[in-house]
């Protein structure tokens, strides 16, 4: 039967016990009251049960993992090993060797070919050039005139007389080689 | 962030002067690998963070041995440095962000099937379960210092003045932290508080 003249232990005090430290009073009042002995031994039992289920994972998860050693393995290990720079310096001589050899058998027909464009390129530039330079000046000097026909006529339908150096002069630039 | 250790702020009980442990990286690995990881991984309440805090911790404890004067207990040492790096990742914003989308944290249900078998009853054993994830799920409602002042006392079992040693406060903050998780764990579980 629980003493009704007791109070339960305070938050400090039930600190003081969880650490082992509860003065003499606190282990006497345990004694007498059943509620605060049930309650310390739930939380206590709590913490134990965590402290263990903890240690056991942390131990499963620490061997899963790679130990530290203090042999370091060097970096770039295959740097010191000279066996490692031959058979580099082989494979890279062996590359360039083939790449250059390819590049060689690649370019000798194509020289050819290319000069033959390279000399052509010009005339037929020039050819096209002047064909469409002719044209095109032709085009521009009709556009222009029809421009002007209509210039004049709605002017002169509003009485106006068109100046000879009006500042929106559609005269066509002549369209050069240049 | 650079951790600077400063063996000076370490002023600890005279202990056991371990220092062929620390002249050996394997055997500090060994001893001490699992006690940090859980106390890391509590602290921090993510695996994958407590597993490459820990690394760094030994390897820290290591290069630094030669600042080590023995006189308080090795994992005392290495529980500070341990305590500096969380602080370290805690501060920066990239743990901030990384920690609200990559969080892992310790899985109990995993722990559970680890509990030895031939100890309890199974309904023992699923009480002992149910019990230690309501004090982890404490643990989560608690700020960083309560947590791990009350993981170093009840989970890794130091002493008063070795948590003073560990994180570098006053025994009066230590008990006033110690004293509000208590309270948690056990308004927690049911008490009266």
């Amino acid at each position: 039967m629980q003493p009704t003249h007791l109070t339960h232990l305070t938050d400090e005090q039930f600190t003081d016990l969880l650490l082992g430290t509860s003065p003499a009073s606190v282990q006497a009042h345990l004694k007498a009251c059943p509620q605060c002995a049930e309650e310390a031994a739930r939380v206590s039992g709590a913490i134990g049960s965590f402290q263990q289920q903890t240690r056991l994972w942390a131990e499963r998860r620490a061997a899963s993992q790679p130990a530290l050693t203090s042999q370091r393995q060097p970096i770039f290990e295959w740097l010191h090993r000279p066996a490692a720079w031959t058979t580099a310096g082989l494979a890279i001589a062996l590359t360039v060797g083939i790449s250059v050899s390819v590049h060689k058998s690649h370019q000798q027909p194509m020289h050819g070919q290319q000069q033959a464009a390279v000399s052509q390129h010009p005339v037929v530039k020039q050819q096209i050039s002047a064909a469409t330079i002719k044209a095109d000046n032709e085009l521009l000097s009709a556009i222009d005139g029809e421009l002007r026909a209509d210039e004049s006529s709605s002017m002169s339908a509003y009485g106006l007389i068109p100046s000879a150096h009006g500042s929106h002069s559609r005269a066509p630039k002549r369209v050069s080689n240049e | 962030m650079q951790l600077v250790l400063d063996p000076d702020i370490i002023c600890c009980v005279p202990g056991e002067t371990t220092l062929t442990e620390l002249d050996n990286i394997e055997a500090l690995d060994r001893a001490y690998r699992s006690r940090l990881l859980r106390f890391v991984a509590y602290s921090t309440g993510d695996q994958d963070l407590a597993e490459s805090i820990v690394q760094d911790c030994l390897l820290k404890a290591y290069n630094a041995r030669a600042s080590f004067r023995g006189d308080c207990a090795v994992y005392t040492w290495l529980a500070h440095i341990a305590t500096n790096l969380i602080k370290d990742h805690q501060r920066s914003r990239k743990f901030q962000f990384w920690r609200t989308i990559q969080k892992t944290a310790p899985d109990l249900s995993e722990m559970s099937s680890l509990l030895p078998s031939s100890e309890s009853s199974p309904e023992s054993q699923i009480l002992a379960r149910e019990r230690a994830q309501q004090v982890s799920a404490v643990l989560d409602t608690l700020s960083v210092n309560q947590r791990t002042i009350f993981l170093l006392r009840f989970i890794e079992e130091m002493d008063l003045q070795e948590i003073c040693d560990a994180t570098g406060m006053q025994i009066s903050t230590v008990k006033t932290h110690l004293h509000r998780a208590v309270k948690a764990v056990r308004q927690k579980l049911g008490g009266k508080a």
